[in-house]
């Protein structure tokens, strides 16, 4: 009777964690079919990846000499925009495919994740549960939807740490040499989508090292030849630049209370998985054998260390966001089937045996498996506090907005690097949008643009990638000379600011030759409009 | 014997690894200082999360010792 009533507990509380983590993933689809119908930039940068998009259709490389006009480069790999081009022969350009993209690549991962959970726990229940934790993520809600290419390198390191998890145990050679070297490719796709994925190949290395030495060793030379070809490759046919551009100006400082913030705030919404992650992986190296999971989760680690550099932020941890929500469903699955299994070791004796015969009180911790992802899911409470349906489920729970334009978000945003997104966008964001549009047709000359959707937009050319300008001049790397002297001689007819991300000396060029003309609200943003400057007159 | 076909690491030689590389590891950390004379500042952040790592690695490691020829 007492098992039985158990069970039905249980059974309710599964049923409650599935239906409020099946509640984040409604609140994610509105958030990103109200983007995808967001003509401007949403993030910033995002112009950038369609202009890097629109590059590529064209049969251009964006790793550009930044002395020369438009002074527009890029830092990103090629992989994503690659993926993307043929959608600009197709729909021209525009937002809503890339962040399409994206979503439909979170959804993917989410598929993947559960499909791995499944294949270690045969539990659907379970599987459900990993998949949707994924999505609930603070930090995937709001960059899944991006025109921005790290969730797609998340999708090749979690389908490539998918595939190779079983691939030595595959008896046929032939197979298992197709499987491995399938994975190591889909590792090669993750690193040219993001340089970040380097962690992710490190951790599958290890991997096949550990369970075959010299199977890994063959297939790192593989690997590795392939990798390098590319990379000589795209150098060779930039001149340098994709060196230049998307390696030397990519090493950046680390403030070191960012990045111990972002692992605080890590912690805090994603706690609840994380600890039955970091039990499993306890599991793995004393009593079984170390799985790809564990390897990843632990070398993902290596990509939250980096979100405290310049460019660095939250998303940094969404591929240890996947590798836990692995983790923690194959030990829910495990703990709810009762297969854990101890082998004979000191530890053993010393932490399981004596405690065996509280066996049958422990029979009661399958009530633990859905309390963690209901406890997940309030840790990761977001939620728009706006708008028919939300504004009242808002007011159900009390809850008043803490962010940007009616959004409520658990992170509370104290942390710096944590993106100020995940609110909806109005008609008043898109009215404000074609305004600055409008602005940049009626001048005369060309207009230098933080964000690059008002250039494409009225049909001007882009003119620039300040946040590039700002990693190049941080390393040494950019010049200036030819676009400051554009801006004295106010050959621009605007300059639209937003964050101020350009460099130093070109803000100070700025603040010589233009005064703002006006400011427009836009999306939680001000959007400063300058005009040249009447006393300054070259 | 390594490069065998059969060969996959055991918890010793796994712990053997990692206690090995977090004591290296741990002496490279301090020698950056000791060869780099003329730098102020003694032990930054980074170098003590990496001494940090270093110990932890090294702790691990002597800990998987003991578990003999499990599998890795």
């Amino acid at each position: 009777m007492r098992g039985r009533s158990l069970i039905s507990i249980n059974r309710i509380l599964l049923t409650a964690a599935l239906l409020i983590l099946a509640g984040y993933f409604v609140i994610y689809g509105v958030y990103a079919v109200n983007l995808m119908q967001f003509p401007f930039d949403y993030d910033q940068g995002e112009g950038f990846e369609l202009v890097d998009t629109i590059l590529f259709s064209q049969g251009e490389f964006p790793y550009r000499d930044t002395d020369t006009y438009p002074f527009y480069s890029s830092n990103y790999p090629p992989l994503f925009h690659v993926i993307a081009a043929p959608l600009v022969w197709v729909f021209g350009e525009a937002y809503w495919y890339g962040r399409l993209l994206g979503f439909l690549g979170t959804l993917v991962t989410a598929s993947a994740i559960g499909y791995a959970v499944f294949r270690e726990g045969k539990r659907r229940d379970i599987a459900l549960l990993a998949a949707l934790a994924f999505l609930a993520s603070n930090t995937i809600y709001h960059i899944g939807p991006l025109f921005r290419q790290h969730m797609t390198m998340v999708l090749f390191e979690t389908l490539a740490v998918i595939v190779l998890a079983g691939a030595n145990e595959i008896i046929n050679p032939r197979r298992r040499r197709w499987v491995i070297a399938l994975g190591l490719l889909l590792i090669v796709a993750a690193g040219y989508t993001k340089q970040l994925a380097v962690f992710t190949a490190a951790a599958a290395l290890i991997f096949l090292f550990i369970r075959q030495p010299r199977r890994a060793i063959l297939a790192g030379i593989g690997f590795t030849i392939v990798g390098a070809a590319i990379f000589v490759w795209l150098t060779w046919a930039t001149d340098g630049e994709w060196w230049r551009q998307a390696i030397r100006a990519n090493v950046n400082l680390i403030n070191y209370d960012q990045t111990v913030g972002l692992f605080r705030l890590w912690w805090g919404l994603h706690g609840f998985l994380i600890m039955p992650a970091l039990l499993l992986v306890l599991y793995e190296l004393y009593f079984a054998r170390l799985s790809i999971y564990s390897i990843w989760l632990i070398a993902s680690l290596g990509q939250g260390a980096l979100s405290g550099t310049w460019g660095g932020g939250d998303s940094y941890f969404a591929t240890s966001i996947a590798a836990v929500c692995v983790l923690s469903g194959i030990f829910a699955a495990r703990t709810l089937n009762r297969a854990w299994q101890f082998s004979d070791n000191y530890l053993s004796r010393i932490f399981i045996i004596p405690f065996r015969r509280f066996a049958p009180i422990l029979a009661a911790s399958g009530l633990i498996v859905p309390l963690l992802y209901i406890g997940y899911g309030r840790a990761v409470l977001h939620i728009p506090t706006q708008g028919a349906v939300f504004e009242n489920i808002a007011d159900v729970l009390n809850l008043e907005p803490n962010a940007l334009n009616g959004f409520y978000d658990s992170a509370t945003r104290i942390v710096g690097g944590y993106a100020d997104i995940g609110h909806l966008t109005t008609q008043a964001d898109i009215d404000a949008g074609w305004r600055i549009v409008e602005i940049v047709r009626m001048s005369d000359r060309p207009v230098l643009s933080e964000e690059a959707a008002f250039n494409l937009l009225a049909g001007r050319d882009v003119i620039t990638n300040p946040t590039q300008l700002l990693n190049l001049s941080l390393n040494g790397l950019f010049n200036g000379d030819a676009l400051i002297r554009m801006i004295d001689n106010q050959e621009f007819g605007a300059i639209i600011l937003r964050a101020q991300f350009y460099p130093a000396n070109v803000l100070q060029a700025i603040a010589v030759g233009y005064e703002p003309s006006e400011t427009i609200p836009m999306n939680g943003f001000n959007y400063i409009i300058l005009r040249p400057r009447a006393s300054a007159s070259p | 014997m390594i490069f065998s076909k059969c060969y996959t690491f055991t918890k010793r030689t796994l712990g053997v690894l990692l206690t090995v590389g977090g004591l290296l590891g741990f002496a490279a950390i301090f020698a950056v200082d000791i060869i780099d004379i003329g730098r102020e500042g003694g032990i930054g952040p980074a170098q003590r999360i990496a001494l940090g790592v270093c110990v932890a690695l090294t702790l691990i490691g002597l800990s998987l010792i003991p578990l003999g020829k499990a599998q890795a």
